[in-house]
């Protein structure tokens, strides 16, 4: 099965415009071998008919939730996204910890939002454990990672990866914070894995997310894409509400807020936007 | 960015520029032949025959009309070998945009510079490009005008590059690995920046009036005085570019809040649409034409080099 030019831009369309995510022309092939195994699947034999079964309003909205799942799982590694991870070092992060400073509170609170196995909310920690000695000496700092699953969350904790799961991770920072006992698992240090808290959070749960308070950084990665128009607003109205007022939300390097909120302002870095309260 | 700029530091720093300009003798011209078959397609009367024997008449364009023809840019469905053909598929407009960008690229080669003139040029496009899509987004008649403006908005820092090269490669590794811009730096340095030496070579050359004003305001759109949307275009495209992989300076960081961009605000007021505009599909759309603005910069150097 080969997705033609004009299939892939109305399924690209459709798409991002059910779930604010973009796929590049060089994901292309990518989405094709995805596809061909959900067609399958799912009993469609071409991929305008496969297109029209997305768009269905009974059973499109299940299929949807089944390719975006193929699409993004095993996505998650650490160092997934490095132009966001530019921008925090390079100047959000500094822009705050001088804010902050200034005022004489001296703690960083960072949520990662549908945190799955930990990959995101370890590489922030990894990150901020080497400003330690410098930028960030004396501070307080906390790292909340939160998802649905209990199971993901135990993996979090164990803090136990494939080598899968390391495959960007620069050299420096492997040979410092992981060990590798056995072959094809690398554990990461104590030092690492006490620096962040996992807890089970629904973000649909209101009663719960108005208590998640005061964050500098908020980042919630393929995590909105999986939710309608209208809950995507509810939660990511939680968000600005949970940050700091100068805080930044941060989601995937191909998700976009386009018509969920207009409250955030969007601020652009080389290879990527974060969204500033 | 330094806020001081007033009237009098501008007319200072035009000045300064116009002496460094003086100073320099063998600074480029654009050739006739631009200038004539310019004029030439702007006869709404020409006739193809006319147009094509002009172009044919330097070699180095013709071959450089056939090479654009056929980059992934304008995606013929054949190779296109004639001149006569090229026309016919492009259409005079066009063929107006790559006689006078041919022509731009064509006085700055051969010069070393403190910088690399291609990845330059890859930016100069790219800003070309961006500014004709914006253009299009806030229906700004003059789609060309635009575009060219875009391509021409930074030639002051060609003539920096290459007859003060050792100042700007000082100025080069002073704003390296900081978030300074060019010309806070160049202004610190030399008294004056790319705009005003720009503006004035822009003027030098005879280019239109309002390309000289998108020269002289392209970081300070809030100044133009001529045509202000048009200034704001390009500022974007130039915004824009700068951190969707079309950069071209040393500079390790650049960032901006779109919403607090004075460009943003004067385009707005011309076009109120603008406001629901979906930004980061934009950005996205954008990354996937960077191939394409780098394999149209190479097919032009390529031309040059036969």
């Amino acid at each position: 099965m080969k997705l033609s030019d004009i299939d892939f831009e109305v399924l690209r369309d459709f798409i991002y415009s059910v779930c604010g995510m973009y796929f590049h022309i060089g994901k292309k092939y990518f989405l094709e071998s995805r596809i061909k195994l959900r067609m399958a699947e799912a009993g469609t034999a071409t991929p305008g008919e496969y297109v029209t079964l997305l768009k269905n309003n009974t059973r499109g909205s299940e299929e949807l939730k089944k390719l975006l799942n193929d699409i993004t799982t095993n996505e998650t590694c650490f160092f997934r996204n490095p132009a966001q991870l530019a921008a925090l070092e390079k100047q959000l992060l500094p822009e705050i910890i001088d804010y902050k400073g200034k005022i004489g509170f001296r703690k960083l609170r960072i949520w990662s939002a549908g945190s799955s196995s930990g990959e995101e909310a370890f590489t922030l920690a990894m990150l901020l454990l080497e400003k330690r000695a410098t930028l960030l000496k004396d501070w307080t700092i906390e790292i909340v990672g939160t998802d649905i699953s209990e199971a993901v969350l135990t993996q979090a904790r164990e803090g136990i990866y494939s080598p899968y799961s390391v495959r960007n991770t620069p050299e420096m920072f492997r040979k410092k914070y992981f060990t590798s006992e056995a072959v094809g698992r690398f554990s990461l240090s104590p030092e690492v894995k006490k620096m962040v808290t996992f807890s089970r959070l629904n973000l649909y749960e209101d009663t719960k997310m108005v208590f998640m308070k005061s964050f500098d950084f908020i980042f919630c990665a393929n995590v909105l894409i999986y939710f309608d128009i209208p809950s995507k607003s509810k939660v990511v109205q939680h968000f600005y509400n949970n940050l700091q007022p100068y805080g930044y939300f941060f989601v995937g390097q191909a998700e976009s807020l386009h018509g969920v909120s207009e409250k955030f302002k969007t601020l652009h870095f080389p290879g990527g936007f974060a969204y500033k309260k | 960015m330094i806020e001081w700029r007033d009237t009098v530091d501008m007319q200072n720093m035009l000045e300064k520029a116009q002496l460094l300009i003086n100073g320099v003798t063998d600074l480029p011209t654009i050739p006739v032949i631009t200038t004539r078959v310019s004029a030439l397609l702007d006869n709404p009367e020409v006739e193809l025959e006319e147009a094509a024997d002009l172009i044919l008449t330097d070699q180095v364009m013709a071959a450089r009309v056939i090479k654009i023809v056929n980059s992934p840019l304008f995606k013929p469905m054949h190779e296109i070998t004639s001149l006569k053909r090229a026309l016919i598929y492009l259409g005079f407009r066009r063929i107006r945009e790559i006689a006078l960008t041919c022509s731009i690229i064509k006085a700055f080669e051969g010069g070393t510079g403190a910088f690399d003139i291609k990845t330059f040029w890859q930016h100069s496009f790219g800003v070309g490009i961006v500014s004709k899509i914006i253009a299009e987004k806030v229906r700004y008649p003059e789609l060309e005008k635009a575009y060219i403006c875009g391509i021409v908005h930074d030639i002051g820092e060609v003539f920096l590059s290459n007859y003060l090269r050792e100042d700007f490669e000082r100025i080069i590794e002073e704003i390296k690995g900081t978030s300074q811009c060019f010309m806070d730096a160049e202004i610190r340095s030399l008294g004056t920046s790319h705009c005003e030496i720009g503006f004035c070579m822009a003027q030098k050359w005879n280019f239109p009036r309002e390309y000289c004003d998108v020269i002289a305001h392209h970081h300070a759109p809030q100044n133009a005085t001529l045509d202000p949307m048009l200034v704001a275009i390009v500022n974007l495209a130039d915004l824009f570019c700068s951190v969707r992989q079309l950069d071209y300076g040393g500079r390790e960081w650049v960032s901006f809040n779109l919403a607090e961009e004075p460009a943003w605000g004067i385009l707005q007021g011309f076009s109120p649409s603008l406001s629901g505009l979906d930004v980061e599909r934009f950005c996205f759309d954008l990354d996937e034409r960077v191939p394409e603005i780098k394999d149209l910069v190479d097919s032009i150097f390529e031309g040059s080099a036969k």
